[in-house]
């Protein structure tokens, strides 16, 4: 469980977010869309505690080293292999160097990455890197992972697999997820939850939607459930009303 | 042009650089004085080598020049991180490091000369100056714009300073040491030869600078040509260590 409550965050005399409040309740998968430079990054780094927050109250039942984090950019240590990426991730938790190596390369593997441990980042595509961001991410088994606009830079179909593999193994293990994403269809077709930040600066949010499409979900499918387009349509609505007015 | 042949055209070029060299030498053009014929400096380059007196001198300038870039290159390191690291060290050196830098630092040479006498002590000092200040800087500059993406992942994954140094810093810092490692090879020989020059009882430096009391212009060019051999070689095996240590760069 992760609680976010009236979170305020500034950077030097700027506001950014004011009073912002949402939960990621226990085994499930949230995302936070809104409009760009609303603050969305911010608030996950605030949740990492690579951000301070000027006021409100995040709280957790999970231990820092049980939350992941996947990062908008792939940047992985140029210098090491992927499973030597991989591995970093779980050394850093404590676990013996052999062992992590061995967790590594399966997790490679399991990711579709077959054959590529190896490889430098340099020697990889941007699905790939992803890939084993994500690897480094999941072989820690964290109980809750947040997620900054991960898949952004992937083609559609790389994107789709990557996702529907993300969705499987989250359904499967438990895994609480907070999903920051600009991609409404996205946010809907993964998520149990799905809360909107409102237009900064001063963002707050001011929308909550329960997505409840049945599970095991099919991440494409689940756009074609009846369901589907009202809510897309409440929630582009809604978007555009956030973006708009301040526009205008 | 063909890549792989080029090679075969800078070594045509260089024959026939030489060729027309020798040619005028031989024809007369240049005055052998002061422009010997290659043939010349090809034989004065092969007396030092068979009479075995360039050994002493070559031991010495290759001793002070590699005991100037080794503690060099760890001074340099050690100062930089320090001074990158820790803010008050940082504002303590930096002045001093701006005013080496924005001098030419071989004229230390005759200070050096009077601190440490005319043995080895003084060439090593100023191949020490010229490198640690380069290298001071690579490294300073280096850590303050390490990637900070890798230094929050590294953090976010539970690293500590001892993590970020093994995985972040250590291996940024040396990926800018090597790119600079051929600069400092140069810079190390610089102040051995430049020493030498000043005041020396041996070293290719002091060769030269007997050359040249006796206008023995053959000589001198033989010299020039034996430094730039050997410096060359070390530029090759820099080369090859950089390959080795900088695979991830491709
Ligand atoms: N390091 C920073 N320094 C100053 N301002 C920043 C910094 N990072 C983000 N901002 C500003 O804070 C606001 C929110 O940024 P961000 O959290 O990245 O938004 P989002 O992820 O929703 O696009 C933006 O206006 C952005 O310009
Ligand atoms: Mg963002």
């Amino acid at each position: 469980m992760l609680r976010v409550d009236s979170l305020a965050l500034a950077y030097g005399a700027t506001p950014v977010l004011e009073g912002a409040s949402l939960e990621v309740p226990s085994g499930k998968f949230v995302s936070l869309v809104g409009p760009s430079g609303s603050g969305k990054s911010s608030l996950l780094r605030a949740v990492i505690g690579l951000q301070q927050p000027l006021a409100g109250v995040i709280e957790t039942d999970i231990g820092a080293g049980d939350i992941g984090m996947l990062f908008q950019d792939d940047a992985l240590l140029p210098w090491r292999t992927a499973e030597q990426n991989v591995a970093l991730g779980l050394k850093l938790k404590g676990v013996a160097a052999g062992t992590a190596i061995a967790s590594a390369r399966q997790w490679i593997t399991r990711l579709g990455l077959y054959g590529l441990s190896e490889r430098f980042p340099r020697e990889l595509s941007g699905g790939q890197r992803k890939r084993v961001a994500l690897a480094q991410v999941l072989a820690r088994e964290p109980q809750l992972i947040l997620m900054d606009e991960p898949f952004a830079s992937l083609d559609a179909i790389v994107r789709a697999r990557v996702t529907q593999d993300l969705v499987r193994l989250v359904e499967l293990r438990g895994i609480s997820v907070l999903l920051v994403t600009h991609d409404l269809e996205e946010a809907l077709a993964l998520s149990d939850v799905v809360y909107l930040l409102s237009h900064g600066p001063r963002a707050r949010i001011s929308g909550r939607y329960e997505v409840n499409l049945p599970r095991p979900r099919d991440v494409i499918k689940a756009r074609s459930h009846p369901d589907f387009a009202p809510l897309l349509q409440r929630l582009w609505n809604d978007l555009s009303r956030e973006v708009g007015e301040r526009a205008a | 042009m063909n890549p792989n042949t080029a090679w075969l055209r800078k070594t045509v070029a260089l024959v026939i650089l030489i060729g027309v060299w020798e040619a005028c030498a031989d024809l007369g053009y240049f005055d052998p004085l002061y422009m010997p014929a290659p043939s010349k400096v090809a034989v004065a380059l092969f007396q030092l080598f068979a009479q075995g007196t360039i050994w002493p001198h070559l031991i010495a300038t290759f001793s002070a020049a590699l005991g100037g870039l080794v503690v060099g290159l760890v001074v340099g390191t050690v100062l930089g991180a320090v001074a990158a690291l820790t803010p008050l060290v940082g504002e303590l050196l930096a002045p001093v490091m701006i005013s080496l830098n924005a001098v030419p630092r071989v004229v230390l040479a005759p200070l050096f000369v009077i601190w440490f006498g005319i043995g080895v002590g003084s060439k090593v000092a100023l191949a020490f100056i010229l490198v640690a200040v380069l290298i001071f800087f690579t490294v300073f500059t280096g850590i303050r714009d390490v990637d900070r993406r890798l230094v929050e992942r590294v953090i976010t994954l539970g690293g500590g300073r001892g993590a970020l140094l093994r995985e972040v810093y250590g291996p940024s810092v040396i990926a800018w040491i090597l790119g600079n490692l051929k600069v400092a090879v140069g810079f190390a020989f610089t102040g051995a030869v430049v020493g030498e020059f000043v005041a020396a009882t041996k070293g290719l430096g002091y060769l030269l600078s007997f050359a040249q009391s006796s206008y023995n212009a053959a000589l001198m060019l033989a010299l020039v040509v034996l430094i730039m051999g050997f410096v060359l070689l070390l530029f090759g095996l820099t080369g090859l260590l950089e390959r080795r240590l900088l695979r991830w760069r491709g």
